[in-house]
């Protein structure tokens, strides 16, 4: 045990003394936060349209007023040359066109069924599904005024019971995306600086020779790895801490749930970054292959969490695939405490989930690690 | 086994895939005595030294350091001996004292004996205006004692020494063989690695070895009498032409 601590303790003396290192965990994650969380978002704003009115009448010109007047589009020019239509979406000028078609305002007046041709650039499926949305919205809520506006339908007709939809969504009420992406971007610090320091670590006292030294000494293999891994511990929990006040302060957005639960919950997901981390550690002989390594790993990980894209959407295999990843977990049961304030019981299958990976991932990179060092 | 015998090696062998490092070599060391082991590079001298002390597993061939069989009791031979690199590997981002502290600490040592020890060794190797030095900033000789020191911190009865004077100047060679004589004298057993042929003359029993085997083995008087030389260097060269 007393080993364990002069491990520990030699450990923060380098930390400390090492001022590059310092800068790298505490600044990088600021700037993480900072650009990221700007950056990835998936709010759907500002939407590019072009408008083709070949009706030009009243009708039609109201009809574009409540386009022109949306928030969530800007129109950035009106093209009566069908080519020159499609060239603006080709090139990206405009991400959605509007074309109203001759003889608009007649077919509504003579009550027969007017049409409004809507063409998005479905590039980015996801994009593309949202501005319809928005687009259709304008259009059914212009259609319902006519209904009521138009004098020779009956009382009944005005009257119809439509299904109104007033839709509320509870947790993140305006669908923003920054709620959504920051748990995700705190998993992510915290998987980088267990995973990375390490196997950097480990791999580090390898190629210095200090590994050896140790060896020769009656120090075991576990209070080698303990003496390793408790000090990161400490380090990323500090570290994500920290980063949620940076969170607070920059996004407002604040921890909803408990912080105790939070960081038991981070606790339970380190044990299988640690793992990875010491594993990578027992295949690298330098700390350049450790960094790719765990590099690769923090991609594949990254990619099949949801943190970018939801896992609803990946095709089925890879649904299954994503089973196999403690990040996919962890950042589920983040969201659900940074957002929902959810408690432990609502969580126990991510929980047991996270806890069963770290036993196995930790105690398979422990066997190893003693094979190849011990 | 006898009393007197701080390491006793037989047959010992240790290949890398088809590569034979060490072969079959058969030596003693008495209690107390200064055993060198000089060779070419590449000879196998610290795979040797590195079974000895626990850190390879043999391929074959027994062997016994302070009484415990190295393939089997290499706790115990990890508490009995002590190891100094042939690459320097303190913690060059700690103080000298912190790198005493730490290692002291690792052995098992009680603080008390810790700051004990640190003071003795300390002014014993004239380190104490170095304390609150980061190792780095040691000249290479001063660096060297210190690893010497560390590897003693928890008197250890046989110490093993690969090429501990590597890339340093004369006058510190000499001090550290000074040093190297009076921890023998408190009746450690040193085994010793090196290059230099001058230092070979300093040890009670030198064994020379050639691709993995020990093709010589005798004391330094012995040696040159038997080959009619006047220095080991030219043992040496002699043996080096016969291959
Ligand atoms: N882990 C290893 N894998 C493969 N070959 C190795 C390994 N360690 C050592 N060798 C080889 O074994 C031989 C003996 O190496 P060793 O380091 O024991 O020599 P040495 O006598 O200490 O040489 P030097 O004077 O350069 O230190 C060398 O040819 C070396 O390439
Ligand atoms: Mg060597």
């Amino acid at each position: 045990m007393r080993q364990i601590l002069y491990l520990v303790q030699k450990e923060f003396r380098q930390i400390f003394r090492d001022k590059a290192m310092l800068r790298i965990i505490f600044i990088v994650p600021l700037i993480q936060i900072l650009v990221l969380g700007n950056a990835i978002t998936t709010d759907v704003k500002n939407i590019k349209i072009v408008i083709q009115d070949q009706d030009k009448t009243p009708y039609s010109r109201e009809l574009i007023l409540q386009f022109v007047h949306c928030k969530y589009f800007k129109t950035i020019g009106f093209e009566d040359n069908y080519t020159n239509l499609s060239d603006c979406l080709a090139s990206g000028k405009a991400n959605l066109a509007i074309v109203i078609p001759k003889h608009f305002q007649r077919h509504i007046v003579l009550n027969k069924k007017p049409d409004v041709q809507i063409l998005v650039d479905g590039v980015d499926g996801n994009y593309a599904g949202v501005a319809l949305g928005y687009a259709t919205d304008i259009l059914q809520k212009y259609q319902e005024r006519l209904i009521s506006s138009t004098p020779y339908l009956g009382f009944y007709a005005k009257n119809i019971h439509r299904v109104e939809k007033a839709p509320m969504f509870w947790y993140n009420p305006n669908l923003e995306s920054k709620p959504y992406i920051v748990p995700g971007l705190i998993a992510i610090l915290l998987l980088i600086i267990t995973m990375f320091l390490t196997s950097m670590g480990i791999v580090r006292e390898k190629e210095i020779g200090t590994l050896e030294q140790l060896m020769v000494t009656p120090i075991r293999s576990y209070q080698l790895v303990l003496g390793k891994v408790i000090p990161f511990s400490i380090l990323g929990i500090v570290v994500i801490n920290i980063a949620m006040g940076f969170i607070y302060l920059i996004f407002g957005i604040a921890v909803k749930g408990s912080l105790l639960f939070m960081v038991f919950e981070s606790l339970i997901f380190i044990i299988s970054t640690l793992g990875l981390g010491i594993f990578i550690s027992t295949i690298s002989e330098t700390q350049q292959q450790a960094l790719f390594m765990a590099w690769f790993t923090m991609i594949c990980f990254i990619l099949l969490s949801g943190f970018f894209f939801p896992i609803a959407n990946m095709p089925y295999v890879i649904q299954k695939i994503t089973l196999l990843n403690p990040l996919r977990y962890f950042i589920i049961i983040l969201r659900e405490i940074y957002l929902k304030g959810t408690s432990i019981k609502d969580l126990i299958p991510e929980t047991l989930s996270l806890v069963a990976f770290g036993a196995c991932l930790f105690i398979a990179a422990i066997i190893r690690f003693r094979k190849k060092i011990g | 086994m006898e009393n007197d015998i701080a390491v006793k090696v037989s047959k010992l062998s240790r290949h890398f895939g088809s590569f034979v490092a060490v072969d079959e070599i058969s030596f003693e060391v008495k209690k107390g005595e200064i055993f060198g082991f000089l060779g070419a590079n590449g000879a196998g001298k610290t795979t040797a030294i590195k079974m000895l002390c626990g850190l390879l597993k043999p391929t074959s061939g027994e062997a016994y350091v302070a009484g415990f069989n190295i393939k089997t009791e290499s706790s115990n031979i990890k508490k009995h001996t002590g190891y100094m690199s042939q690459k320097f590997s303190l913690y060059e981002d700690l103080k000298v004292k912190e790198n005493i502290e730490f290692y002291g600490g690792i052995y098992g040592l009680s603080r008390k004996e810790i700051l004990n020890k640190t003071k003795l060794l300390l002014s014993e190797l004239h380190l104490e205006n170095m304390q609150n030095s980061l190792t780095k900033t040691l000249p290479m000789g001063w660096k060297q004692r210190l690893a010497l020191s560390t590897a003693l911190l928890h008197d250890p009865p046989v110490i093993f020494l690969d090429e501990p004077t590597g890339g340093v100047d004369p006058v510190s060679r000499r001090n550290f063989w000074r040093i190297i004589y009076k921890i023998a004298n408190l009746g450690k057993t040193i085994f010793v690695t090196t290059h230099y042929m001058d230092e070979a003359e300093y040890c009670k029993r030198l064994s020379i070895m050639h691709k993995g085997k020990i093709i010589e083995i005798g004391t330094p008087a012995d040696l040159k009498s038997k080959y009619n030389k006047s220095s080991i260097q030219d043992v040496f060269v002699e043996l080096a032409d016969r291959d």
